[in-house]
């Protein structure tokens, strides 16, 4: 069939359904309810696997992280069994050679940080040296730590970019941190702003990186630990070959186990696993999602059909006309079909439309993070076209196959 | 030159388990500039006839044939093209796209078959509006006419394939004596410039215009109707 014919088929087909505008408006409606539907849950299934590859990706897909569980209520919080010490974790960095840095650190949140007139509630944590390295610390000013600084238990204090912006610090002024008068500490460095770890969902506590107040660990004034050990409350470890994670991941629990720590003590995530398990759920959630959509596109796909039946039955005379003045039954096919198209491919369009803006209240109202992907934009259609040709198929043959003597005479 | 050959045509129609034969062993011959008159009382198979003799329906028994061609052989879009090409119709009730304007209605043969520049489709319906007396009605919807005016339209759109063979099933039927009158004399002089026509009637009057005829009785009710 030319173009031409193609273009003539669609112009009628287009006037014949122009002659009956409510009932042409109303069979569209079911198809763009589907794609609406389509478009909507496409939106936020492909938002929320975005968000959770993001708050994985935060937390560093070639890293290891485990944190101590907090002791139930009661317990000591110093020199248990399952403590970790810093010496270890020098055992364990010495384990991992060249295939990784262990950041290890003790933390404290809502302390209160104080410069010469402000002072801001603050998480202060104090950490190795390869802390920084583990966790890809950039310093946008001054110095950071070394292992003299450690050494020493030096007073020494590298700031998240924010917090220096709220308490308006730079490298060399003076702090204090703590209750009771605070403890004093210098500002050598300010951290380059680097946003906070997503870990919702994943079990660890969260961590803002710009809201920081790094010190040594040896230098921090609320280390626990025993007999003179430093005990730690997590580690940070970042491989060089995120292909080795599971592996180490694996190896590392033996090694903790070993030191007489229960698998309860210490929470061990591994971004990679979670990452596998996000795609899964993505999957799962996608493919019921599509299920929803195709059924919607299945009933508007239908209720096409019957409209279809139903405008055929009414111009059987019109169609005994074409084939009487040389119609070929090819074309009367492609005339149907035409039709059919036209009014999935309209519904489509404003479906495309109404989704986009459902799926925007959707995030206005429930705050969920919704995302459009032009494939998406750009598939919904096509299912509406796809929709058309299969449901238009049958009416359109059927059309094809009347006998024009027959045809005529229909009153 | 003979155009057209219908041997031994039957048709049968089943309805309710009951076969009716409606036609049987017609033969009919057409040459080009013939004026077939088909008569006969109704429910004889004069527009079955017509219908077989055009393509428009298959026979039972027997054969149709045009310029030698048999048209039991043709494919579905070959006997299209054929009706396109070398048929026209007229039919009894004027059958027109109602929302369409009478120009697009004469125009309709040209959306299919083979294609034809635009402005020589234009030229075409232009002329024959102008032959049918239609000219001042070309943009006008063909719902906002007569019953004259419209059997003139279906008239345009027959000639403007410029067909070999004019298949008028009672096209006067409908009409006053004056458009009806038009409507014959349009037909005889198709004759004169070389096509053929068949037509059906039961108006002896109208009948008289033709050149050959064919006269087609009716036939018994099988022995179930009967009874």
């Amino acid at each position: 069939m030319t173009s031409t014919a193609m273009r003539t088929d669609f112009a009628d087909a287009a006037r014949g359904l122009l002659r009956r505008p409510l009932r042409s408006l109303l069979s569209s409606l079911g198809i763009g309810i589907g794609v609406t539907a389509l478009i909507t849950m496409l939106a936020i299934s492909e938002g929320a696997g975005r968000a959770t590859l993001a708050r994985i990706d935060s937390l560093g897909l070639d890293t290891l992280r485990l944190e101590r569980v907090e002791p139930a209520e009661g317990k000591a919080m110093v020199g248990r069994s399952g403590d970790l010490f810093l010496e270890e974790v020098s055992d364990l960095q010495n384990w991992l050679g060249s295939r990784g840095v262990v950041g290890a650190f003790v933390r404290q949140d809502g302390v209160v940080v104080s410069s010469a007139d402000r002072a801001v509630s603050a998480t202060v944590i104090g950490v190795n040296i390869e802390w920084f390295a583990a966790e890809k610390i950039e310093l946008a000013r001054g110095r950071s730590l070394d292992q003299q600084d450690l050494a020493g238990q030096r007073p020494y204090a590298i700031l998240g970019s924010g917090l220096a912006s709220q308490l308006q610090v730079d490298p060399l002024a003076t702090l204090r941190y703590g209750g009771h008068g605070g403890q004093p500490v210098s500002v050598v460095g300010v951290a380059v702003a680097k946003g906070r770890l997503l870990t919702e969902g994943t079990g660890l506590s969260a961590l803002d990186f710009d809201t920081l107040l790094i010190l040594p660990i040896s230098a921090v004034a609320f280390r626990g630990g025993s007999s003179g050990r430093l005990a730690v409350d997590g580690l940070v470890i970042s491989l060089h070959e995120p292909g080795t994670v599971l592996g180490i991941a694996e190896q590392l629990e033996t090694l903790l186990q070993a030191g007489h720590r229960q698998p309860g003590d210490f929470r061990t995530v591994v971004p990679l696993t979670l990452l596998d398990q996000a795609r899964e759920s993505q999957r799962l959630f996608a493919f019921i999602m599509g299920a929803i959509a195709g059924l919607s596109l299945l009933v508007g796909g239908i209720g096409v059909m019957n409209i279809m039946l139903a405008n055929i039955a009414e111009q059987t005379r019109e169609i005994g006309l074409r084939l009487a003045v040389g119609a070929s039954p090819g074309r009367i096919v492609s005339l149907y079909l035409a039709n059919a198209v036209l009014l999935t491919f309209s519904g489509g369009l404003w479906g495309v439309v109404s989704g986009v803006l459902l799926a925007l209240v959707v995030e206005h109202q429930a705050g969920w993070e919704v995302y459009f992907s032009p494939t998406a934009l750009l598939v919904a259609p096509m299912a509406a076209i796809f929709t058309g040709l299969l449901f238009g198929l049958h009416p359109a043959v059927r059309a094809a196959a009347l006998n024009p003597a027959q045809a005529l005479r229909d009153t | 030159m003979l155009l057209l050959e219908a041997r031994a045509l039957s048709r049968s129609f089943a309805a309710a388990g009951v076969v009716q034969t409606v036609l049987a062993a017609v033969s009919v011959q057409l040459a080009a500039g013939e004026f077939l008159v088909i008569t006969g009382p109704s429910g004889s198979g004069k527009s079955t006839l017509l219908n077989l003799l055009s393509g428009l329906d298959q026979p039972t028994a027997g054969e149709v044939r045009f310029r030698g061609q048999l048209l039991a052989t043709l494919s579905a879009t070959a006997i299209a093209r054929l009706r396109n090409a070398s048929f026209g119709h007229i039919f009894q009730t004027p059958h027109l796209l109602p929302d369409r304007t009478v120009e697009e209605n004469v125009a309709l043969p040209f959306q299919y078959g083979s294609a034809c520049p635009k402005a020589t489709m234009e030229a075409r319906v232009s002329e024959l509006l102008t032959y049918v007396g239609l000219e001042e009605m070309a943009r006008r919807r063909v719902a906002n006419l007569s019953g004259g005016e419209m059997q003139r339209v279906v008239f345009a759109r027959a000639l403007v394939r410029q067909p070999e063979v004019i298949f008028a099933d009672e096209p006067t039927g409908s009409l006053d004596a004056a458009n009806s009158q038009r409507i014959l004399q349009l037909l005889q002089r198709q004759t004169e410039e070389g096509r053929a026509v068949v037509l059906v009637t039961h108006d002896p009057q109208v009948a008289a215009c033709g050149t050959a005829r064919v006269h087609l009785e009716k036939l018994p009710l099988p022995e179930e109707v009967r009874q």
